[in-house]
C-alpha cells in the first residue's frame, strides 16, 4: 500500500467503513508509515468531527445531567 | 458597510432557498434514499463559529456575499469565556476525578452529542438515556484519552458514534428508524431555516458553504457516506441495501470523503 491508498483508507477507517480484512492491512501500512500515518489519521478525524458538528445541536432535559453528576458522585464515593 | 441584521438574515435564508429549491440533484437523493443528512447539515453554535476568525482581508467581497460574522477554523472546539479551561484541561480534570470538570464538559458539548445520537436513533427519549451513558463513559473511560492521539471532542464523538449505533443493532430497529426518518424528512426537511434564530442565521454561514461541498458530490457519494457514518454500515451492508457491487461502494466512499476532505481544506483557505 503507497500513502495515497493509505490516505484514501484513513478517511474510511475514522468513520468506521474498512471491512475486518483491510482493518488488517490498514494496520500494517499505519505502522510502516509512522508518524506520517498518524498524523494524516489525526486530520481525518477532524472530518468526523465535522459530520458531527454538522448537526444542528439538540436540546436535552436537565434531568439528565442532574442523574449524571449524581451517579458521578455515587461512583466517587465507592 | 456591514448590511443590517434583517438584511443577513434574508440573504441567508433566500440562500437557502435557492439551494434547497434549485438542488434537484438533491431532492432526488432525498426521495430515493429518504437520507436528509445533507440537507439538514446544521452548522450552529460550534461550527457557527467557526472560521471565520482567522480570516484576514482579500475576502471581503465573499464574507458580504453569505453574512458570516464571525467564526473560527472549521470543527474546532466552541468559543470560550476568556479564562474558561479548553477541552484538553477538562479531560485532564477528569481524569484526576474532578466532578465539575465533567459538569463543564457536558454543558459545552451535550447539544452536538445529543444531535449525533439523534441522528442516529431518532427516539428523544432513548437518545437522553444514551447522553447519560455517554458522558458516564466518558468519565469512567477518561484515563484511556491522550491528547497525542486527537482532540477531546473528536474522543467524545468517536465513542457516541459507537454507543448509538451499537444501541441501534441492539434494539434491531433499523426498520422503525427508517420510517421515522423518513417521516421527518417529508414533514420538515428544511424547518430550521424558518424558526432560526437570528444568532443561528449568522452561524449557518458556514452550514450554507458546507453544504455547497457537500452537495457537490454525486447523491450516490452521499448516500454511501451517510449509511456508513451514521447508520454504522459497512460496505458489504451497505452494498447489499442499495443492490450495488462492493467495488462500487468503496469507490464511492473513497472519492466522496476525499471530496469533502478536499473541500473543507479549501474552505479552511478561503476563510
Amino acid at each position: 500500500m503507497n500513502f495515497e491508498q493509505f490516505q484514501n483508507q484513513s478517511r474510511l477507517y475514522v468513520i468506521g467503513a474498512l471491512e475486518p480484512e483491510e482493518v488488517e492491512e490498514f494496520e500494517k501500512a499505519r505502522q510502516k508509515f509512522g508518524k506520517k500515518a498518524e498524523d494524516f489519521i489525526a486530520k481525518c478525524y477532524a472530518l468526523h468531527e465535522a459530520f458531527a458538528l454538522s448537526l444542528r445541536p439538540a436540546k436535552s432535559s436537565d434531568a439528565i445531567k442532574e442523574r449524571l453528576m449524581a451517579m458521578v458522585k455515587a461512583k466517587k464515593e465507592t | 458597510m456591514a448590511a443590517p441584521a434583517k438584511l443577513k438574515i434574508w440573504r441567508v435564508v433566500r440562500s437557502e432557498n435557492r439551494w434547497t429549491n434549485s438542488a434537484a440533484q438533491i431532492k432526488t437523493l432525498n426521495c430515493i434514499s429518504g437520507i436528509d443528512l445533507f440537507l439538514t447539515l446544521d452548522f450552529r453554535s460550534h461550527m457557527a463559529r467557526s472560521k471565520l476568525s482567522s480570516s484576514t482581508g482579500g475576502s471581503r467581497k465573499k464574507r458580504a456575499r453569505v453574512a458570516k460574522p464571525r467564526a473560527r477554523p472549521l470543527t474546532t472546539a466552541p468559543t470560550l469565556e476568556p479564562g474558561a479551561p479548553t477541552d484538553f484541561e477538562l479531560m485532564k480534570g477528569i481524569q484526576a476525578g474532578d466532578a465539575d470538570a465533567l459538569s463543564q464538559l457536558y454543558d459545552r458539548y451535550n447539544g452536538i452529542l445529543k444531535a449525533l445520537i439523534l441522528r442516529v436513533i431518532h427516539n428523544e427519549a432513548e437518545a437522553d438515556d444514551l447522553l447519560q451513558e455517554i458522558f458516564m463513559e466518558i468519565w469512567n473511560q477518561a484515563k484511556n484519552f491522550s491528547p497525542q492521539k486527537g482532540k477531546p471532542l473528536g474522543w467524545m464523538v468517536t465513542l457516541a458514534r459507537r454507543r448509538a449505533i451499537d444501541g441501534l443493532r441492539k434494539k434491531q430497529a433499523y426498520a422503525r428508524a427508517e420510517e421515522r426518518l423518513q417521516n421527518e424528512t417529508e414533514q420538515q426537511p428544511d424547518a430550521w431555516v424558518h424558526n432560526a434564530t437570528e444568532d443561528e442565521i449568522m452561524l449557518s454561514d458556514t452550514r450554507v458553504l458546507i453544504r455547497k461541498v457537500i452537495s457537490s458530490l454525486p447523491p450516490a457519494q452521499q448516500q454511501a457516506i451517510d449509511l456508513a457514518f451514521f447508520r454504522g454500515m459497512s460496505q458489504r451492508e451497505i452494498a447489499a441495501k442499495t443492490n450495488t457491487p462492493l467495488g462500487t461502494v468503496k469507490t464511492r466512499l473513497e472519492l466522496g470523503l476525499k471530496k469533502i476532505y478536499d473541500g473543507l481544506k479549501d474552505l479552511r483557505d478561503e476563510l
